[in-house]
């Protein structure tokens, strides 16, 4: 069996590390009113985004889930 | 372990195919070369395409630079993870989507420095072009050397011509291809290369797709593959931190941040995509689209032939070597599995996608050096008298001689990255090295009102004269940054050198832009001084010598390489000249923090619609109509439609309208943007001049496709 450094280790950092720069991201852009959330194409792309972000965690745990016991 | 090299793969059939397919592609794109009127349409297209045909084209672009060659090396080398860089761009789409694409559309720039002296100042400009032409032509030449890499393994090791005796080295097949490329950038333009690759977008999803299903059978089945393949080649993540030369942690700092950033926000060759699309809307789409699907569906097609090599060196070492040269595993997995002719087909995409990317980056570069060296020499020399259609037409041959000049500079930037041990890591290299100073200069000026001139220019001095500090002592300033990567001598940390770089510019920048106060209390108590000039003359000529001294300093003094008084000195004097950068730029450069801000920042993106439109915006949802054409005298830029039809689309004299060939399928590229003119009263007729028709093509008698754009 691979070690922790191999398989959960990067994945809690990539999606840790990386989930911080998407948050800020998600942040920055409904405050500053760039992501209006009153327009109805707007409230389409705020759940787009979020749907891609757990779309990858997802894809990846599957793939490292599959690697470990399939 | 010597690796093994292969030369003389394929037949006289293969190559034939290549040649026809190369001719093919060819006319493909000289045939749409007929819509650039224009530097306008040569750069950028014309602003109209749909998402989806963009979409598919940035799929060439993206395959071509994340190549075939380099994916199957690493995934024969290490397996699944191969595939872990195109799946980690989701972090700063939203910062993408909601920042930096409306910026650029709104604002009209053509060229990411144009940015910079609109938010900053003109020395900023001077700066960043300088920055993003290293950038760039470093990443033309990463497309070449990995073109040479690409095609040596087909070629004989020497040859004689008319009685002279050759030796066919990778530098001689760079040569040779960079002629091709040079002849088929200089006539096509942007319109001819969006829709070469979007013809090869789909060739190349075929032929890796091809590749694998090939692969698979020859190995005997998916469940075969699967369980010949060991755990750890199965996992889509790197190791944590080992080995050196492929590691998780200095992977994601140097691709998933840097690199998307790099990739997002300055490769100016993407950005001209996304320019291209007829609205913001359809970029988000277009982006959208590419990293949801195309992205991890390309991870497959150019990483796949290093895992079926992988797979068949397990089983038969005989047939593949398992020390085969990774760079040369894709030729050698596609030469095995394939026959005659499908092998030279799957090597005819491969090569061509590659030249769509050094394409698209030589155009790129190109529309830097128009907009930003051509265009200020011009306007510094006075010699703007010329009229417009004149000036446009020496700017296009301008642009094409410009392109000859880049494709022989990214030829000579091969020989900074041809002895690395693979194409993988010479990118990786150049990712960590070249883009953090502009990264996080284009990121904070957008994200951080408080961002100024000061702080960007420092971002890029002084984080460069760290920078080198760092390259040339990686063991002291590197190493605390690379959370236990083990240090390579001969390549030392070339992937999480980028977090140590993109500290380090980062640091510099936000410390000046926090201390603005003082740096202005600083600068008003030398104007009170007598001796003003003498004082920031002083401090001009000590940053320069400075700033030479450490960029040099490895070739001036020979340190221990691990003296720690000594690199506290020199990080010193980086600080000491970074302070007085700051100080000089305060002094100098005039800056409004209202006006260099407003629709240039993510928090005005409503003013920057507005100044886009030049009056008020529309935002009332209206419905998209098809018309029927008619010309009518005059060359305004101005489409008539009745009263009813502009009440359908909610739309008012002066709003803008695209106006667009009804059949989907074109994409947008029978397409016009204009103003909605007084309303007549002929219902479901629209009236445009020669100027939109031109600009249009429209056919006559097709149906037309109208909406209101704001």
């Amino acid at each position: 069996m691979p070690s922790f450094f191999n398989t959960w280790l990067p994945f809690i950092y990539l999606y840790g590390v990386g989930g911080f720069f998407f948050l800020i991201g998600m942040i920055i852009i409904r405050k500053s009113g760039a992501l209006d959330m009153s327009k109805k194409k707007h409230r389409f792309w705020y759940k787009v985004l979020i749907f891609g972000f757990f779309y990858f965690v997802v894809m990846h745990a599957l793939l490292i889930v599959a690697a470990l016991y399939w | 372990m010597d690796l093994e090299k292969f030369h003389n793969i394929g037949t006289s059939t293969d190559w034939i195919v290549m040649v026809v397919y190369f001719i093919a592609i060819m006319l493909f794109g000289t045939y749409f070369g007929r819509y650039n009127r224009s530097t306008k349409d040569f750069f950028f297209g014309g602003r109209r395409f749909s998402w989806w045909l963009i979409s598919f084209s940035i799929v060439a672009t993206g395959v071509g630079s994340h190549s075939f060659i380099k994916y199957s090396a690493k995934g024969f080398e290490a397996g699944f993870s191969s595939s872990m860089t195109y799946m980690n761009d989701w972090f700063f789409v939203p910062f993408f989507l909601f920042g930096w694409l409306p910026i650029i559309i709104y604002t009209k720039i053509r060229s990411i420095p144009e940015y910079f002296e609109k938010r900053f100042s003109p020395s900023a400009r001077f700066l960043a072009t300088v920055l993003l032409l290293f950038y760039m032509i470093g990443y033309i030449s990463i497309g070449f050397l990995t073109l040479g890499k690409a095609l040596l393994p087909m070629l004989p090791t020497d040859f004689t011509l008319f009685g002279t005796h050759f030796e066919v080295t990778l530098m001689g097949v760079v040569i040779v291809i960079a002629i091709i490329t040079g002849i088929y950038i200089t006539f096509g333009g942007q319109t001819a290369v969006i829709f070469t690759d979007l013809l090869q977008g789909f060739i190349l999803l075929f032929a890796g797709f091809l590749i694998f299903i090939i692969g698979i059978s020859y190995i005997g089945g998916l469940g075969l593959f699967w369980d010949m393949l060991p755990t750890e080649w199965k996992l889509p993540l790197a190791h944590f931190n080992e080995p050196s030369s492929f590691n998780f942690v200095g992977i994601f700092w140097q691709d998933a941040i840097a690199g998307s950033i790099g990739f997002l926000f300055m490769n100016m060759g993407l950005i001209m995509r996304f320019m291209a699309t007829k609205s913001v809307n359809e970029g988000r789409k277009a982006a959208t689209f590419n990293i949801l699907f195309m992205l991890p569906l390309s991870a497959i097609v150019v990483s796949n032939a290093g895992w079926v090599g992988k797979a068949i060196s397990v089983e038969f070492p005989d047939i593949i070597p398992p020390n085969t040269d990774p760079d040369q595993i894709f030729v050698v997995v596609a030469n095995v599995i394939a026959s005659p002719g499908v092998f030279g087909f799957v090597m005819a995409a491969l090569t061509a996608a590659l030249m769509s990317t050094v394409d698209t980056l030589i155009n790129a570069t190109a529309a830097i050096y128009i907009n930003d060296v051509h265009r200020p020499i011009k306007k510094f020399l006075k010699q703007l008298s010329d009229d417009a259609k004149t000036t446009d037409r020496k700017e296009l041959f301008s642009a094409r001689v410009s392109s000859v000049i880049i494709t022989l500079l990214g030829v000579l930037g091969v020989l900074a990255f041809r002895d690395f041990p693979t194409v993988y890591e010479a990118h990786g290299y150049f990712h960590s090295t070249l883009t953090p100073p502009l990264v996080i200069a284009i990121f904070m000026g957008i994200f951080w009102k408080r961002f100024t001139p000061a702080a960007v220019i420092v971002t890029f001095i002084g984080g460069i004269a760290l920078m080198v500090l760092g390259a040339n002592y990686p063991a002291l300033l590197i190493k605390p940054f690379a959370h236990g990567t083990p240090m390579d001598e001969s390549h030392p940390f070339s992937y999480i050198r980028a977090l140590y770089n993109l500290f380090v510019c980062f640091a510099v920048g936000y410390i000046a832009a926090l201390t603005t106060g003082y740096q202005k209390k600083f600068v008003g108590w030398v104007k009170t001084k007598s001796n003003e000039k003498i004082i920031v003359y002083s401090m001009l000529t000590f940053s320069i010598f400075l700033f030479v001294g450490l960029v040099f300093s490895s070739s001036l003094i020979s340190l221990h390489p691990e003296s720690y008084l000594e690199i506290f000195i020199f990080v010193l004097l980086s600080l000491v000249m970074s302070a007085m950068v700051t100080l000089l730029v305060t002094y100098f450069v005039k800056y409004d923090p209202v006006a260099n801000t407003l629709g240039l920042t993510v928090y005005s993106l409503a003013e920057a619609k507005e100044m886009f439109k030049g009056s008020k915006i529309n935002d009332k949802e209206g419905e998209k109509i098809k018309v029927h054409w008619k010309f009518k005298e005059g060359d305004e830029d101005i489409i008539y439609f009745s009263k009813n039809d502009m009440k359908r689309m909610q739309a008012e004299a002066g709003d803008l309208v695209y106006l667009s060939d009804a059949r989907k399928w074109m994409g947008g590229l029978k397409s016009v943007h204009s103003v909605f003119g007084e309303p007549h009263q002929e219902d479901g007729i629209v009236y445009i001049t020669s100027e939109n028709m031109q600009q249009g093509q429209f056919v006559k008698g097709r149906i037309l496709r109208a909406e209101k754009e704001m």
